[in-house]
This record gives structure tokens, sequence and C-alpha cells, in this order.
């Protein structure tokens, strides 16, 4: 279980998180949900160590997450960041093998890239071609691929639906809950609310830096306030 | 110009070429990497020539043995070089400039270092070949400059295979398009921009090591990377094989030209072509881009 407790980050003068505390227990979906600026990434890259604290904790099991970026993947957990960022200049194939840095051993790399090219068999015809010819869709798929590679416990991703065709949406939404099923702890950030609440076990309401609503994701929706403010439905 | 002098003119144009080459490379992979022009690197080639010229002078004068110590003294310049001057800043987000700078004045210190040092004299290294010329009818080749080639070519494949198969080879690669998601891998960056000067080091001391044995070791030596600065440029900044080929190019244009119309209108045909090509194509020889898409 990752705990954050009285979370503060600032970005020069301003205060982009405002002593939030969240918590995502393991073999959960959590998501965050907010409109833009709300302080939705902030989070997560200060749980993936990217960003510099201002005070508050971050644990895991009651180890201190407060380390450097790349220390926190090699604990299993693991960040798919926003507008998906994959490597473009390098192939599909090297960018699954830097996905699998922390892993020393070689066959199980292999192994592990087996499993993502049956997951989405269309990498793997293109795993010799540069990243950066795939499309949108294939590169969402590339880089939720790469961060499987390090075999994580926890996944974190932020908007994964972003820019994504409405039918490439649900079935990314539908992989986030397969991925659950299979044993990943997920935190997910999305401006998707409704798609994000409606798959969450818990979810919280992030709004200008602090923590406005939380709750179980169906609660969460049903929140009045949520509703008319994230879900675009009026009472 | 006669068919045989045409022939020498470029096989010299080629192994000059491949010292180019390694300069382009050991320039582009910093630029790649952290964006910037990294003068230091000609500090670098310097001090190796000079070490190279003591150790094979004073100490040790084995070819292959005094060259393999200092493409590593070289290696572990570069290292420091990052660590002193360029790490501290890189923290602090500096602006590029800064960087560029900080570059420049270390090319100039170590420079001025030698000049007052050791500047009133030129050093040569020892004659690791007694036979400088090889003739194979009228045709004369000289064997430095074969030496030149065939260790510029060599250590440019070990380094391309390293780039294309070992994992920080391909992490140096994908921090040249984007330096802060690496460490969402589990890509320590530090360690990956260092493992950068590292190799780049090695080159500048193979470089250094070459010209200090191929011309005489001065102060002013680690200028000559401006060549492989130009090669970089033309091939295309990002791509490092654009660079190489680039520096053959520029190696063998220089060669023929100084044949054809002389040392001295050489340099001033060359520039003036550079400059035209970059109005034809700024992106260089192979310079390309790709899209992430968001």
């Amino acid at each position: 279980m990752i705990e954050v407790k009285g979370l503060s980050v600032h970005y020069g003068g301003i205060v982009a998180l405002d002593n939030i505390s969240l918590s995502i227990p393991d073999g959960k979906i959590v998501s965050i949900v907010g409109a833009n600026g709300a302080g939705k990434s902030t989070t997560i890259n200060a749980i993936s160590g990217m960003v510099k604290i201002h005070s508050g904790t971050i644990t895991e099991n009651g180890e201190s997450l407060l380390i450097p970026p790349q220390d926190i993947v090699k604990r299993g957990i693991v960040q798919v960041p926003e507008g998906r960022k994959i490597f473009p200049t390098i192939t599909v194939q090297e960018n699954l093998i830097l996905g699998a840095y922390v892993i020393k051993d070689r066959e199980k790399i292999k192994k592990n890239m087996e499993k993502v090219f049956d997951l989405f068999p269309i990498l793997k015809e293109r795993k010799n071609q540069p990243g950066g010819t795939l499309s949108g869709g294939e590169q969402q798929m590339l880089s939720l691929s790469r961060a499987l590679m390090s075999d994580p416990r926890v996944l974190v991703l932020d908007e994964p639906s972003l820019g994504l065709a409405p039918m490439f949406v649900l079935e990314i939404f539908k992989m986030i809950e397969d991925l659950n099923s299979i044993g990943h702890t997920i935190l997910l950030v999305e401006q998707n609310a409704q798609k994000a609440l409606s798959i969450a076990d818990y979810a919280y309401v992030l709004e200008t830096g602090r923590i406005v609503s939380e709750g179980r994701g169906k609660e969460v929706a049903d929140d009045p306030i949520v509703k008319k403010a994230y879900l675009g439905i009026e009472e | 110009m006669k068919i045989n002098l045409i022939l020498q003119q470029l096989l010299n144009g080629i192994s000059l070429g491949g010292v180019y080459a390694l300069m382009a490379v050991g320039f582009g992979l910093i630029f790649n990497v952290l964006k910037f022009s990294n003068f230091s690197h000609g500090g670098v080639v310097a001090i190796c020539a000079y070490f190279g010229y003591f150790i094979s002078q004073h100490v040790y004068p084995n070819f292959i043995v005094t060259l393999i110590l200092t493409a590593i003294v070289g290696g572990f310049i570069g290292v420091i070089i990052e660590k002193l001057i360029f790490r501290p800043i890189r923290l602090k987000g500096a602006p590029l400039t800064l960087f560029l700078v900080n570059s420049i004045t270390a090319a100039m210190l170590v420079q001025q270092f030698f000049a007052v040092m050791w500047g009133d004299n030129y050093y040569p290294y020892p004659e690791f070949i007694k036979e400088t010329a090889i003739h194979i009818g009228e045709f004369t080749v000289s064997k430095i400059y074969l030496l030149m080639l065939s260790i510029s070519a060599f250590v440019l494949l070990i380094l391309s295979y390293i780039l294309r198969k070992t994992k920080i080879g391909i992490a140096i690669r994908a921090a040249s398009s984007d330096i802060r998601t690496p460490s969402l891998m589990g890509i320590n960056i530090d360690f990956v921009i260092s493992t950068a000067f590292f190799f780049a080091g090695i080159l500048g001391g193979v470089t250094g090591y070459l010209l200090g044995m191929a011309f005489t070791v001065d102060p002013f030596i680690g200028s000559m990377i401006l060549k492989g600065i130009i090669a970089a440029i033309i091939g295309g900044m990002g791509s490092l094989g654009g660079g190489v080929v680039a520096g053959l190019l520029l190696g063998v244009a220089e060669s023929l030209l100084i044949a054809e119309i002389g040392a001295s209108l050489t340099p001033i045909v060359i520039y003036a072509s550079i400059i035209l090509l970059l109005l034809i194509r700024p992106e260089g020889i192979s310079g390309k881009g790709y899209i992430v898409k968001a």
C-alpha cells in the first residue's frame, strides 16, 4: 500500500499541491480526477520521484518513497507518462528493451517482450520501426508495454486516454481493468472522469491542489458537485 | 592532376577525414544528449595529445599500449569535465548558453595552460614506424595515414556496436530525444550522461593521439576539432552517421583541393561551400525529425 500524507508541492511561489493525503491499497484501482491544472500530474510525479516535494511523506508499506526516480522503478512502481513519451528515434523493440532496464536477466527480458507482443501484436509487426512512425494509438500501446516490461506491481497511468479515438479509449480502459485483474495495482489519473470513476475502486477529486471529494468510484460519481463540474450532469 | 596523385590525395583525404569523423562523433554524442556545442572536447583532445606524447616518448614507447592508455585517460577526463563544469549547472537548470560558455572557457583554459607550460616547443611522437611509406608501383601510401584510417574506423565501429546493442548505448540514444523520461524506466540519467562523456572522451583521446602522431603536438592542437564540429553540422546535428560521412567528405575535399588549388585557397573554398550547402539544406546531410504524437 502506497500512502501519501500531507503532501505539498510548490513550483516557485505557486502552490501546486496543498496538503493532500491519499492511499493506494495493493491490487486496487485508484483514480484521481480533476480539471486541467488541478495537480493530478504533479501528484503522480511526486509519487514517481520526478518533482521535488515541499512537505509531507510518501511511503510504501512504511518505507519512504522520497528516493530518486530510478529507485522507485526498481521497487516496482512504474509510471506511464502523459503524452506517451515514447522515444521517437529508436525502434519499438529498443523502446521495450529500455522499459526492462532494471531487469538484468536477458531471458526474462525476452519473455516479457513476448508477453507484450502477445498483448499487442501490432507492436511485433512494427518492432524494427522507429517509435516516432507509430500512430497515436500505437504509441499509447508502446508506452504501456514499455512500462510492463519491468514487471511492475504498481502502474501509474497519466491520462492514458488523452487524444485517442473513442474506440481506442474503450479498449484502453478495458486493458486497465484486465491488468488490474491479473494483479497490478493501478493509480489512474484522468480528465475523462466518467470512465475513470466507473472502473475505480476508490477515487479522489482534485481541485486547484486540494482534494475536494473522495470515496468509492460510484459514490464519487454520484456526488452532485462532481456530477456538475466533471461529468456535465445537472441535477 | 595525374590519376596517381588523385588516388593518393583521395586516400590521404579519407584518412584525415577518418579523424574528422572521430571528432564529429565525439562532439555529436554530447550535442545529442545535452543540446549544446561542447567545445571542451578540444580540451580533451589537447590534453590527450600531450599525454600520449609524454607516455610514448618518455615512459613506454609502444604504439598500441600508449594509444589505449591515452584513450582511457581521455574517457576519464571527459567524465571529470562533466562532473566539474556541466553537472552542477545542469542540476540547477541553467540555460544552454551557460553550457556553451563553460565549454569554451574549459577549452581556452587547457589551451592557455599548455601554451604557458610547454608552448615554446613542438613535441614529436616517437617514430613507431621505421619505413613511413608503402610503394605499390608508382603509388605511394603513407603508413601513418593508413594507420590513422584503420584506427578511426575500428573505434567508430565499436562505438556504433555499443550504441546499437547495449542497454546503456540505447539509453544514450533515447536520452537524445528526451532526457527526462528515461528516469521513469529506472534509468539513472546522471550515469547515462557520464557514460556519454566517457565515450566522447575516449574518441577525444584517440583523436589527440592520432593528431599528435601525424603532426606534432602544440597548444593549439585542440582547435583542430573545429573541423570535426563543422563535419557534425554538415552531417546533420543529431545524426552520428551523418557526421562520419561528412567528416570523410570534408577530409577528401580538403586533400583534393590542396593538390589542385593550393593550401592557402582551400579553406576559402571549403568554408564558402559549407555556407552554401547549409543554405540549401539547413538540416545537414541526414538530419531528420520524428514527431511524438500526443
